[in-house]
């Protein structure tokens, strides 16, 4: 009964068995073609994106003429024109300008208070990943002397309830400002005028006039910090010890005949559902007036699509103006990649005589650009540091993005100034009127995408499938190695006819099953080691008065050292000269279960940030399959070894300078306090990019020792 | 000779107790940064009959002399409140909130480990003489038999999710304590520590009530040897074999005494029966006392078994009804109630009949079973379950697919996590994110309750094969 128990799977494993037997059994082949498969799938991206479209249907964008008129402009103009007559006078320019705003907010009839805050240095903490952005802890270090002070105003809206809100963001120079910043003011100022007198409002308009002395992203961060962790008031005594009470807000009452609206308290209306951050940049264009939208937050989060898609179609389809997204522009002249577009335009037309229902083609400059765009998204998204102060509304699952308004001439002429207000008014009241209808938050569309240009996405069940054939050889092959080394086992193919046999065999499986183990500890050593190595900066950071180089040097010596300390403390032994199959045998459990460490890492990675997992997977997959004992290598003496060494090498060697170069730039700005990014991405593209180095030196050290 | 391997066994005993420390030492260290690592609020640790923090809400009505279930906060047992609540409000200056508390759950856990490894230590001595019964004297002399209780009591302290459990202030240290307490009991065939720990434990949690069946196993039959009728043919073989002369008796005596343990003695069972229902007529008295004022047993079992059984509380964990109950229609709702509860019943009897000769490996499946099906599974309940698979570690040592469970819980430990992260916190998920590593969890446990299941089968099988061929060869 017992022979014929046995035989039965002999007879005809199921097909799905058999299908994965045979994937192991050729796991070099596959390996070969899924990545091929991945990488190709990664360059047709730009040619398979579709088409946006405004997926919510209780947005209606544009559905409403525009009541933004001429009066509204000059509105602005005489906002603008009082600004820079006030930049003019030399004296106590900082103060003034916020009144000034604050008496015209208040003259329209909104709710005006200040909002005081001290930038405060970016710390980089290890245990902060999981939990939610916190208000209390990180308040130590405030300097007293240096302030800012944000100017925000509130309109109620006549048919709302008070619980949800529509940011409008204009961040600004207090101490200097621009004509481009003046002009933002302008534009938001005229907006916001219009906005009082309208009936259709359901949501409480929020205009932020960011004070951007200490960086823009600081302004909003620390805004929406205390507009939703409210401070009580022992907090705030504690708070007026740490920093003398200054009388701003009495300085700023003095002389004003709005006295009674300005409140000291902090106002809030409720949950935002939109913010936009409103800039003017002016003369750099050549062709016409554009439109810039920055979207990527923290993280490589993106906001809602539908709200990209909003701006996108009242900006071209109601304003003209020319929508852009950031390109990379360093690929556009890029000859192998026109090449390829070209290649593929005709492929596309040759598809297209086959059959006239297939359209996949796109023109070769398409492509390009779209490629350029795609990789700036990538990149961005990847890095992890956000492209403006939309960033901050992210962490608060705010959908923002920031609207760059360029003009194409200089606006000297006064007509031309005109035209240019009302076209940038207009686009905001659409935006705002649209977003208005919203009933609930921005569900609807796509939050994780990848643009190729404005109106075109790759939606995240297309971009996946790119990384998932990259990384799909990597469980293969660590399957395939694992089968390996336990058929390289000896005692694994003797016949159990006779008991001796049997006992035997008993003997030989306890160490067979528990040798994975002896290789998982391993790679489980070297990955704390590289945790260790990625929490060490925080400790580094807290050493006072350290010069960037000093402490990266002290860095590079507690991470070499840790090492050898860790492999003590947990008794692994590094021993050598080990018989030469057995020692095979190791190799190949080991890179098994590197391999499937790094599997895992990457899918986690592909969940958190995309681009950051697709890059990784691009340097890390071939790394991770070409790796071999150079030992075994360079001791037989063949040309084709040779090769692979020469291979392993290089790739090592591509692997590991970018990361540590990455690491070593967030450490420095990590260290000199000059961090604009908020540290959370700080702390997740350092831990990222370590988790990839780690993983390198783990292939490293296991090739170099063996 | 001796004295080297005395020092060995020294050396061996030294390193045990030397990772035991570390482990303690971890604990506390961990346990100092509660407010960073945030893990008394994930889910995962956390659920609506484990959850410290609830248990502290409820001592508080307790002390306004109000129903500690007002307001469906509470939902554990009133003995656990009155041992545990006292200690939730007790603060030292200076040191974290709950300290004293997670202390409990520390010992709870060194207890629990403790136990693991006498149990282990029982089962060894049986698998080593049972292997001499059945004349696999090589086997059983090999220096390669694993100290199972050692492995497993360290397997037990060291798996990350217990460590989550103790520092994460859940309370399932102490169920796990009970239901180890009752294993153990039984193994040293003591009824009335048996009885205890059952009754504690299904006061507790109400599924380690099924545990009755390997607890009346392990009673009548003892702890886990391989099937009888492995005995009964090695009788056989023996029988014929030998010629009839004076040794014969000798061997007849040998095989008499070998089956001595595959008698089912009712003896400890009846005692098993009295105790129960003595140390339940103690609980339930007690149980009375404390919510006399507060609508007596009877609201007690709505607010506790009933809150566990109708799964009333669909926020989301790391089991599957959540979703599921969240889902169905209302109508339906009974039907699959009953359905899934049903399930654990349904696999109880035929793993029984088949697995009836390892009690103690039935018990382990039992729990994996239901912490897999149960209405608010926590880490803590693997964590237990990973604890008792160590057990059997000689047994299973050619268990197919353990790299692959390996990965599979490092894979979905982590990623549930993140899933979560992104569903609450980012925003940019959502419920089917985090359920479907639920999923993968559940599907994850599955394997390994099938792979361990076929691994022991198979192995009773390998003792079996030179028995069969002993006999053909005869033949």
């Amino acid at each position: 009964m017992a022979e014929s128990e046995a035989e039965v799977p002999k007879a005809k494993p199921r097909p799905i068995v058999r299908l994965g037997i045979f994937l192991i059994s050729h796991s070099c082949l596959f390996s070969v073609i899924c990545c091929t498969a991945g990488v190709l799938t990664l360059l047709l991206l730009p040619v398979l994106a579709k088409n946006t479209y405004i997926s919510e249907n209780a947005l209606m964008p544009g559905s409403a003429n525009p009541m933004f008129s001429s009066q509204e402009v000059s509105e602005a103009n005489r906002l603008v024109k009082s600004l820079t007559s006030l930049d003019s006078k030399p004296v106590g320019s900082g103060i003034e300008s916020q009144r000034l705003i604050a008496e015209y907010m208040s003259d329209l009839g909104a709710e005006i208070s200040y909002h005081k805050f001290y930038p405060r240095s970016n710390q980089f903490h290890p245990l902060h990943f999981f939990s939610y952005p916190d208000s209390g802890s990180t308040r130590e270090n405030v300097s007293c002397i240096s302030h800012g002070l944000n100017t925000v105003g509130i309109i109620r809206a006549p048919r709302g309830d008070g619980k949800e809100a529509i940011v409008l963001v204009t961040p600004y120079n207090s101490l200097k400002v621009g004509p481009g910043e003046a002009l933002s003011l302008g534009i938001a100022y005229s907006v916001f005028s219009l906005l009082t007198q309208v009936t259709w409002l359901a949501k409480d308009i929020i205009w932020l006039v960011a004070d951007s002395r200490y960086g823009e992203y600081a302004a909003v961060n620390a805004w929406l910090r205390d507009y939703h962790m409210p401070v009580f008031s022992g907090l705030s005594a504690l708070k007026a010890e740490i920093c003398p009470v200054s009388n701003v807000h009495n300085e700023l009452k003095e002389n004003s005949v709005t006295e009674r609206k300005i409140n000291d308290g902090f106002r809030r209306a409720g949950t935002m559902a939109t913010a936009l951050v409103i800039k003017v940049t002016d003369g750099s264009e050549h062709f016409e007036d554009s439109l810039s939208i920055y979207a990527e937050a923290s993280n490589g989060q993106m906001p809602n699509l539908d709200l990209i898609n909003i701006v996108n179609y009242l900006a071209v389809h109601r304003q003209g103006l020319r929508v852009k997204v950031e390109k990379m522009r360093s690929l556009i002249n890029c000859k192998w990649l026109k090449i390829l577009g070209e290649i593929l335009q005709s492929l596309g037309h040759v598809a297209k005589s086959l059959n006239p229902q297939w359209k996949f083609g796109i023109p070769a400059k398409d492509y390009v650009e779209g490629a350029a765009t795609l990789a700036s998204s990538l990149y961005y998204q990847a890095l992890g540091v956000p492209t403006g102060p939309h960033g901050a509304f992210r962490d608060y699952e705010i959908d923002a993005i920031t609207m760059e308004i360029s003009s194409r001439v200089a606006l000297n002429n006064k007509a031309r100034k005109n035209d240019f207000l009302l076209r940038g008014g207009r686009l905001i009241e659409g935006v705002i009127r649209t977003v208005n209808n919203l009933l609930e938050k921005f569900h609807q569309s796509f939050f994780l995408y990848l643009l190729t240009s404005p109106s075109k996405f790759v939606s995240v069940g297309v971009y996946m499938i790119a990384f998932a054939l990259l990384v799909a050889s990597l469980p293969v092959v660590a399957a395939s190695l694992y089968a390996d080394a336990h058929k390289v086992d000896p005692s694994f193919g003797i016949d159990k006819s006779t008991p001796q046999a049997s006992a035997t065999d008993e003997l030989s499986i306890t160490p067979r099953s528990c040798k994975w183990l002896n290789a998982a500890k391993k790679v489980f050593l070297v990955h704390l080691w590289g945790a260790v190595v990625s929490f060490l900066p925080y400790f580094i950071c807290q050493i006072p008065s350290c010069t960037p180089t000093t402490s990266f040097v002290v860095w590079v010596l507690l991470s070499s050292f840790s090492l050898p300390i860790l492999s003590l403390i947990l008794g692994s032994s590094f021993s050598y000269g080990r018989p030469s199959q057995p020692q095979k045998r190791d190799w190949t459990l080991l890179k098994s279960v590197t391999i499937s460490a790094a599997f895992i890492g990457l899918c986690l990675m592909s969940v958190i940030n995309f681009a950051t997992a697709e890059i990784g997977a691009l340097l890390m997959v071939p790394m991770c399959l070409m790796a071999q004992p150079l030992k075994l290598d360079i001791r037989s003496r063949k040309l084709r070894k040779f090769l692979r060494v020469a291979c392993n090498l290089a790739l090592g060697f591509l692997g590991f300078p970018p990361a540590g170069f990455f690491v070593l730039k967030g450490a420095f700005e990590g260290f000199g306090g000059i961090t604009v990014g908020d540290f959370w991405s700080w702390l997740e593209s350092i831990w990222s990019w370590s988790s990839a180095t780690y993983l390198y030196i783990a292939g490293w050290f296991e090739r170099t020792r063996s | 000779m001796e004295p080297k391997e005395q020092s060995k066994e020294k050396k061996e005993k030294l390193w045990f107790w030397n990772w035991v420390i570390a482990s303690v030492i971890f604990r506390l260290v961990l346990i100092y940064f509660p407010k960073n690592l945030n893990l008394a609020s994930r889910p995962e640790v956390s659920t609506p009959l484990t959850s410290l923090r609830r248990l502290a809400e409820g001592y508080w009505l307790k002390q306004l002399s109000m129903s500690p279930y007002a307001g469906s906060m509470y939902h554990g047992s009133p003995l656990l409140l009155s041992l545990l609540g006292p200690l939730t409000v007790k603060r030292i200056e200076g040191q974290p909130d709950h300290l004293l508390c997670s202390l409990v759950f520390v010992i709870a856990d060194i207890v629990n480990a403790m136990l693991i490894r006498a149990t282990g230590q029982n089962l060894q001595m049986e698998y080593t003489r049972s292997l001499k019964l059945l004349d696999h004297v090589k086997l059983s002399e090999k220096p390669e038999i694993i100290p199972s209780g050692d492995i497993a009591a360290l397997v037990y302290l060291w798996n990350p999710f217990t460590i989550v459990a103790c520092v994460g202030l859940s309370t399932s240290p102490i169920e796990n304590l009970a239901i180890i307490l009752s294993l153990y009991g039984a193994c040293k065939r003591q009824a009335p520590l048996a009885a205890f720990g059952w009754v504690i434990a299904t006061h507790l949690s109400l599924y380690p009530a099924i545990l009755i069946i390997p607890m009346i196993l392990l009673l009548g039959y003892g702890t886990d040897t391989p099937p009888r009728k492995l005995f009964l043919q090695r009788r056989n073989v023996e029988v014929g074999d030998n010629p009839p002369n004076d040794r014969c008796c000798e061997r007849e005596e040998v095989v008499h005494r070998s089956e001595v343990p595959h008698v089912f003695s009712w003896r400890p069972v009846i005692h098993f029966f009295c105790w129960t229902s003595l140390w339940s007529v103690y609980v339930l008295v007690l149980c009375g006392i404390s919510v006399k004022q507060y609508g007596g047993l009877w609201e007690l079992f709505k607010r506790t078994y009933g809150f566990m059984l109708t799964v009333q509380d669909l926020s989301p964990n790391i089991g599957v009804l959540w979703y599921f109950f969240a889902e169905v229609f209302d109508f339906f709702r009974n039907f699959f109630l009953i359905v899934f509860h049903g399930n654990i019943l349904f696999m109880m009897l035929p793993l029984a009949i088949r697995l009836k000769h390892r009690p103690c490996f039935l018990a382990f499946v039992y729990i994996a079973i239901s912490s897999m099906l149960k209405s608010y599974p926590s880490v803590g309940d693997s964590a237990l379950y990973l604890g008792l698979l160590g057990l059997f570690v000689n047994e299973l040592a050619d268990m197919q697919f353990s790299f692959f469970l390996f990965c599979g819980y490092v894979g979905v430990s982590l990623l549930s996590p993140v899933m979560h992260n992104l569903w609450i916190w980012r925003g940019t998920g959502n419920a089917n994110f985090y359920f479907a590593t639920a999923m993968a969890y559940a599907c994850l446990q599955i394997i390994l309750v099938v792979e361990s299941v076929s691994a022991m089968l198979n192995h009773d099988r390998k003792l079996r094969k030179p028995l069969t061929e002993l006999q053909d060869g005869k033949n």
